[in-house]
């Protein structure tokens, strides 16, 4: 994860450099703010990356002589399938088209509804067959 | 809960247990999510600034009327949150989801009563801020009384849903600690993953409060 880290942090620098000379060259509030937080976007990476590659051990594609077979095994919990992300989508429109046609009765049935499929969502792996 | 069907499905290892070469995928996830956040308040920033460059003798009647000290008080409850959610952190991360003595025995805390003090003083905050939007209402700074009055509530509005959408993110966390027996690995990871946001939350604050109520 170095190398991430190296990245980002090159990203960093750069933007470290550009937004004072462009404050300083234009004096343009707008686009100082958006490089400012463009500076933070990368740099937020960078740090995750570094402190964390300081921490662990390197993975076989840090390695240069690690093996194909050292990259097997489960990377991460991919559930099978789900309704409930489209549901949270289905009922998130809702609530957004009820806020922007100002139907605000729309926009509290669509909360409920989220609030289930939320909950659905969250908990699918936790219960039933899943309970443990 | 019924005391059946515990048994019938295997829980996949990766739920069980991290990888000692890689952060889990959710908290990779969750940053660069959280970068791609600090974008959107970018565009909040850059929308304050502008509007205050333009119109200057707007932010020196309006700002007269914030509360600053309130306001501080309010933020340091927000900053203190972040510690006491870094604390549940750390409880999650050596695997003790519940407390081992009293409740007033602080050093015996797990994640959970840290999670639950957490949101409250979150909670807190939220009502702080409602006080504080009533008090403003008052004084006549509303959404549409003026562009000071737009920029204030939306940049501290969209905020203050984002420390709502922790409040419910903390819910579920502790939902997930209480559903299920077993404390695995992956309510570690969501644990962390919701500190990762309350504390991005949290700096976001800092930069609007020093935005609004130091620099006016």
């Amino acid at each position: 994860m170095r190398m991430e880290a190296w990245i980002f942090g090159m990203c960093t620098a750069f933007f470290v450099l550009v937004t004072p000379s462009y404050w300083f060259i234009t004096g343009d509030p707008t686009g100082t703010s958006a490089l400012v937080m463009t500076t933070l976007l990368a740099a937020l990476i960078a740090f995750y990356l570094g402190f964390h590659a300081s921490k662990m051990d390197a993975r076989p594609e840090d390695r240069i002589d690690a093996e194909i077979a050292e990259g097997a095994g489960e990377l991460g919990f991919f559930p099978p399938y789900s309704w409930w992300p489209l549901w949270c989508a289905s009922t998130a429109a809702v609530i957004v088209f009820g806020m922007a046609m100002g139907q605000w009765w729309l926009a509290i049935i669509g909360t409920a509804f989220g609030f289930v499929a939320l909950t659905q969502w969250v908990f699918e792996y936790y219960k039933g067959d899943h309970a443990h | 809960m019924a005391p059946v069907a515990t048994s019938t499905a295997v829980i996949p290892a990766s739920r069980l247990h991290g990888h000692h070469d890689r952060p889990s995928m959710v908290s990779v996830g969750t940053i660069v999510w959280l970068a791609s956040e600090l974008m959107f308040f970018a565009a909040l920033f850059a929308a304050y600034f502008t509007i205050r460059s333009v119109s200057p003798e707007l932010w020196a009647q309006d700002t007269a009327l914030l509360n600053v000290p309130f306001a501080t008080g309010n933020t340091i409850i927000l900053v203190l949150s972040s510690v006491t959610c870094q604390l549940g952190v750390f409880a999650a991360e050596r695997g003790q989801v519940g407390r081992t003595g009293s409740v007033l025995n602080v050093g015996g805390w797990g994640l959970r009563e840290w999670f639950i003090l957490t949101y409250v003083m979150g909670a807190v905050f939220i009502g702080g801020q409602a006080l504080e939007y009533a008090e403003l209402v008052h004084e006549g700074v509303t959404l549409a009384s003026s562009a000071y009055g737009s920029m204030f509530y939306l940049t501290t509005g969209f905020h203050g849903l984002h420390v709502t959408g922790g409040l419910i993110a903390f819910l579920y966390v502790l939902g997930r600690t209480y559903l299920a027996r077993k404390f695995t690995h992956e309510q570690a990871v969501t644990a962390i993953v919701v500190s990762y946001y309350w504390h991005f939350v949290d700096v976001v604050w800092i930069g609007l409060f020093a935005t609004i109520y130091l620099l006016k």
